[in-house]
């Protein structure tokens, strides 16, 4: 088990989001967590990383106890978070938000020739400004920077959103490709099917904790899946 | 050794109870939701490890038929695309519904168990349990179809036609309850058939036999023998892979059990239709967490006597109320009386007295050969009945 996290609670001031919440990702696969608007995905990816402090329960990567480390030393570990939003430096050039991206990394200017091999449309723009990217430019910019880390684990903070439909293609396309890097994913997404089609499993987040989970191809199934997320006729309890 | 899903088979511990936390979380926050009877009475409850499970309430199966026969589904029927039917206490009626991925999970569990058995692709598979294991029948054909062994999708009544079956299809593989299983070898016997002329391969009986009925049936089919063991509320087949040690490992991905008072308490972690938290099955059994020479992980366990005078006659279960039940509506009304079983006898001894034969004018014979039509109408049962001095 890469990641292992179990009864996290975690919130704002006095309000609790995330109620104990426990999940796993194993070395190599693609978690997906899925969950409508408010769930808690992003503020759970939070406090896994350190940005948000966690206020009970554990966070083991590789089997050692993160929980309470600044957010800076999980880089070190190999767990890197792609925030919501994407949040390139705007006012630096491409090469610099990569160099950023890999400031603790020694080998970086052998990293950044990898991470430019893979994404040559930056190689091209690798002195123009963040800011003057284009929005599908911009996510591929910041799942670039990310890999200059050279992680691990990848957290993934809804990087379709935003996307005109045809990039969000290519982003889950860019995401699966991760496999064949070694990095393992966990993905926060408000995109179901997408999710669910990419990812070996995935965990269903409502209202601060989980309700489901299983194996991504199964979760398609699920009628309370087809009914919040992946647009089927309205929702309907069994009373006996 | 053939291990169908290797991932979680033989996941080692940690992540297995890690996985059984996540999910048992998962069961509860939806069972508070979807299920009115369990949110009353799991209000607030909750659990931060597999130690806290202790605390959460019994799910009984009297619970279960007082539910029936849709109370504690946790979809409307319109998501669920399965039903069968299961004896519940005292022989009162509880249903099963199983949604889609249920049943693709049905179907995983039991390759899981035909995969152990040694069971491929090349099998030709016969499934052959009678009426009264329909529900099973459906599991095993699942789990076949999913190895992808050809199943030959009949089920003969007769033994003739089954002989004839074995001889022309030429299955490798005959899924079967033991009793049938011990009557065919021995129809092959009187007839002087020698078993080696058939292609059978391996047997698979339907429930968990004794050492010298598996050797009966080994050496009268020529054919390994391997067993099953499953309840009808949890799943059967697919609670349990017998493996090549000869051990019951629970499918412990699926199933948590328990030992409470020496009875076996499961939990369905995944169940989506019918999930059901911390059931009593009535059934005593040991349960061990140890190494097995197989390589899975689930916990061994070693399935004993009911607890709740359930009865097996033939492949047919019953319980003495059902039998009251029948004997209510004959001359044998109000009579004590008292089951008798053995392998090949049932025998429903009651006490004798004046009104039992109020209304005849002949012999015993009428009153005692009408219980037993009536109890082989009603229930299935092949009964002896005989009528004994009450006691004092």
């Amino acid at each position: 088990m890469l990641l292992q996290v179990r009864n996290l609670r975690c919130g704002y001031g006095s309000l609790e989001v995330v109620h104990g919440v426990s999940l796993h990702v194993a070395a190599g696969e693609i978690v997906g967590l899925l969950g409508a608007n408010g769930a808690g995905k992003s503020s759970l990816l939070k406090a896994i990383v350190g940005l948000l402090p966690a206020w009970a329960g554990s966070i083991c990567l590789e089997g050692r106890q993160t929980r309470g480390q600044p957010a800076w030393r999980c880089i070190s570990n190999s767990l890197v978070l792609v925030p919501e939003g994407k949040m390139i430096f705007a006012d630096m050039t491409v090469r610099e938000n990569l160099l950023m991206g890999g400031y603790h990394n020694p080998d970086r200017n052998l990293q950044l020739e990898l991470v430019l091999q893979r994404y040559p449309p930056l190689a091209e723009r690798l002195h123009q400004l963040g800011g003057t990217l284009s929005g599908g430019e911009q996510q591929m910019l910041a799942l670039a920077r990310a890999l200059m880390a050279r992680p691990k684990i990848l957290l993934l903070d809804e990087p379709s959103m935003g996307l005109a439909p045809r990039l969000v293609d290519e982003m889950f396309a860019e995401i699966l490709k991760m496999k064949d890097l070694g990095v393992t994913v966990l993905l926060v997404e408000q995109n179901a099917m997408a999710t669910l089609r990419i990812a070996d499993r995935a965990y269903v987040m409502e209202t601060g904790e989980i309700t489901l989970e299983g194996q991504a191809a199964d979760l398609l199934h699920n009628p309370e899946v087809k009914r919040a997320y992946l647009g089927a006729a309205g929702r309907e309890g069994w009373e006996g | 050794m053939n291990i169908f899903d290797r991932r979680y088979e033989t996941m080692p511990r940690p992540e297995l109870e890690q996985l059984q936390l996540e999910r048992l979380q998962a069961l509860l926050a939806r069972l508070r939701r979807n299920v009115r009877r369990y949110r009353e009475s799991l209000a607030d409850l909750r659990v931060e490890s597999l130690d806290d499970l202790a605390r959460l309430p019994f799910t009984t199966p009297e619970t279960l038929a007082d539910a029936f026969p849709y109370g504690l589904f946790a979809f409307p029927l319109r998501e669920i695309i399965r039903l069968h039917s299961a004896v519940g206490p005292e022989g009162r009626p509880m249903v099963i519904g199983h949604t889609r991925n249920d049943l693709t999970q049905w179907s995983r569990l039991a390759a899981r168990q035909l995969a152990a058995a040694g069971m491929t692709a090349n099998d030709v598979i016969q499934i052959s349990l009678g009426r009264a294991a329909t529900a099973a029948a459906s599991g095993y054909l699942l789990g076949a179809e999913l190895i992808e062994a050809s199943v030959i999708a009949e089920d003969p009544l007769h033994l003739d036609y089954q002989l004839a079956m074995l001889q022309n299809y030429r299955p490798t593989v005959l899924i079967t309850t033991p009793t049938h299983a011990v009557d065919f070898a021995r129809c092959l016997e009187q007839r002087r058939i020698d078993p080696q002329s058939l292609h059978l391969r391996s047997v698979l009986l339907s429930r968990n036999v004794n050492p010298q009925i598996r050797e009966q049936v080994a050496s009268g089919l020529f054919a390994s023998v391997r067993c099953t063991f499953g309840l009808g509320e949890i799943l059967d087949p697919g609670l349990c892979v017998e493996c090549e040690a000869g051990q019951f490992h629970i499918n412990e991905d699926q199933f948590l059990p328990e030992i409470c008072d020496g009875e076996l308490i499961i939990t369905t972690l995944a169940r989506e239709a019918l999930p059901l938290l911390r059931y009593r099955t009535r059934l005593a059994a040991g349960l061990r967490r140890e190494k097995c020479s197989c390589g899975r992980t689930g916990a061994l366990v070693e399935p004993g006597h009911r607890l709740d005078r359930q009865f097996r006659f033939r492949e047919i279960t019953f319980y003495e109320a059902q039998i009251a039940h029948v004997l209510a509506q004959t001359p044998a009304a109000g009579h004590r009386f008292e089951v008798q079983l053995t392998e090949t006898q049932l025998t429903i001894a009651i006490e004798i007295s004046q009104d039992l034969f109020a209304n005849t004018l002949t012999s015993a014979e009428n009153p005692r050969r009408q219980i037993e039509l009536e109890l082989l109408a009603r229930l299935g049962l092949e009964a002896e009945v005989r009528f004994v001095e009450p006691k004092r």
